[in-house]
């Protein structure tokens, strides 16, 4: 369009007293010309800043949140597990932490807690110990999950390191101590929700481990089971997608 | 899912692993005679922890001589200033 515009020529002739102005009566045309370009030029311009905006939106809402914490955005990384924040906060209360002990049927072992409880200031890390013993004749892999009750203090109750989540292989026979080293979060004082909180449970729950289709130990045992260990027990949960669409038509 | 999507009901629900993974197996219990001392610790305190940091001080160490746990400064395991916490303590019990 523009094209055609620029080869028709019906310019008046140059001034003859070689003034650079341009003509007092520049044609249709080129006017049109040049008011076509500049809305290319902008329009152009705000669909690439349009563009633009929207690919960095993502970073920087990301950025955003995490600067001002806004929506909750919770503190995870390396900066929950800094040493400012390990250090023990001299007269807070002290909290019991009970220890609790369960393990699927299909898994021989005796698992217990060494401690019935351990009185712990918020940001102290505190050590503890279960005992876990394979009476089976021969060599089992399990794998613990773990909750915390009451749900409040979940967000506060960090492990820095434990047993759970990976696989723990143990001989026939075999008996061995396993130790959690855990903390209590000291942003537990300013959080008037769990103003009440003197005893937390924390739970772990063995489960014979097997291998799923991508090659990953999982617990062998039911999603339901799996998910009580974890506290969901009450919460309907939506079955997995793999037992969806393995089973079309039938419901788990 | 996403990775670093804003937080919605289905993050808060999520349980957190923890920051070193776990701890390798203890097999031959080379870290039990510290273990004995901890919860000897602990059950002469009514299972206060305060008291008996240093003992665990002390079993987090021989975990780190004997390899079962990677060394680490005691800053960042929230072990680091502890009272009664001497060399002589460490180098007599492990």
């Amino acid at each position: 369009m523009l094209s055609r515009v620029m080869t028709t020529k019906s310019r008046p002739t140059t001034p003859l007293n070689g003034s650079s102005r341009p003509p007092p009566y520049a044609s249709r045309q080129s006017v049109y010309a040049s008011r076509n370009r500049n809305l290319l030029m902008y329009s152009s311009a705000v669909i690439v800043f349009a563009v633009g905006v929207t690919y960095a939106a993502v970073p920087l809402y990301r950025m955003f949140c995490a600067a001002t914490g806004f929506a909750g955005t919770p503190n995870v990384g390396t900066g929950r597990f800094e040493p400012t924040r390990l250090v023990p906060v001299e007269g807070a209360r002290r909290i019991k932490v009970h220890f609790n002990a369960d393990r699927a049927e299909a898994l021989p072992w005796t698992f217990t807690p060494q401690q019935k409880f351990v009185t712990v200031l918020p940001g102290e890390t505190s050590l503890a110990f279960y005992k876990a013993k394979n009476e089976s004749p021969r060599d089992i892999i399990g794998i613990a999950t773990y909750n915390v009750t009451p749900d409040r203090i979940a967000p506060y109750f960090s492990k820095v390191e434990c047993f759970c989540f990976e696989e723990q292989k143990l001989l026939a026979g075999e008996e061995v101590d396993m130790p959690l080293l855990f903390f209590i979060d000291k942003d537990i004082l300013d959080d008037p929700a769990c103003r009440g909180i003197d005893d937390v449970v924390l739970s772990y729950t063995f489960f014979r481990a097997r291998r799923n289709a991508q090659g990953h130990l999982e617990p062998d045992a039911s999603d339901k089971d799996v998910q009580k260990s974890l506290g969901f027990g009450d919460y309907e949960m939506a079955p997995r997608a793999e037992i969806r669409n393995a089973q079309p038509g039938k419901s788990p | 899912m996403s990775f670093g999507r804003p937080p919605s009901i289905n993050v808060g629900f999520k349980t957190s692993p923890p920051d070193r993974g776990s701890f390798p197996l203890d097999h031959d219990g080379e870290c039990k005679d510290q273990m004995m001392q901890y919860m000897d610790c602990l059950r002469k305190n009514s299972s206060t922890s305060t008291p008996c940091r240093v003992m665990s001080k002390q079993y987090l160490d021989c975990r780190m001589t004997k390899g079962l746990m990677e060394r680490d400064e005691w800053k960042n395991l929230g072990l680091a200033n502890l009272e009664g916490d001497s060399a002589s303590v460490l180098a007599q019990q492990s």
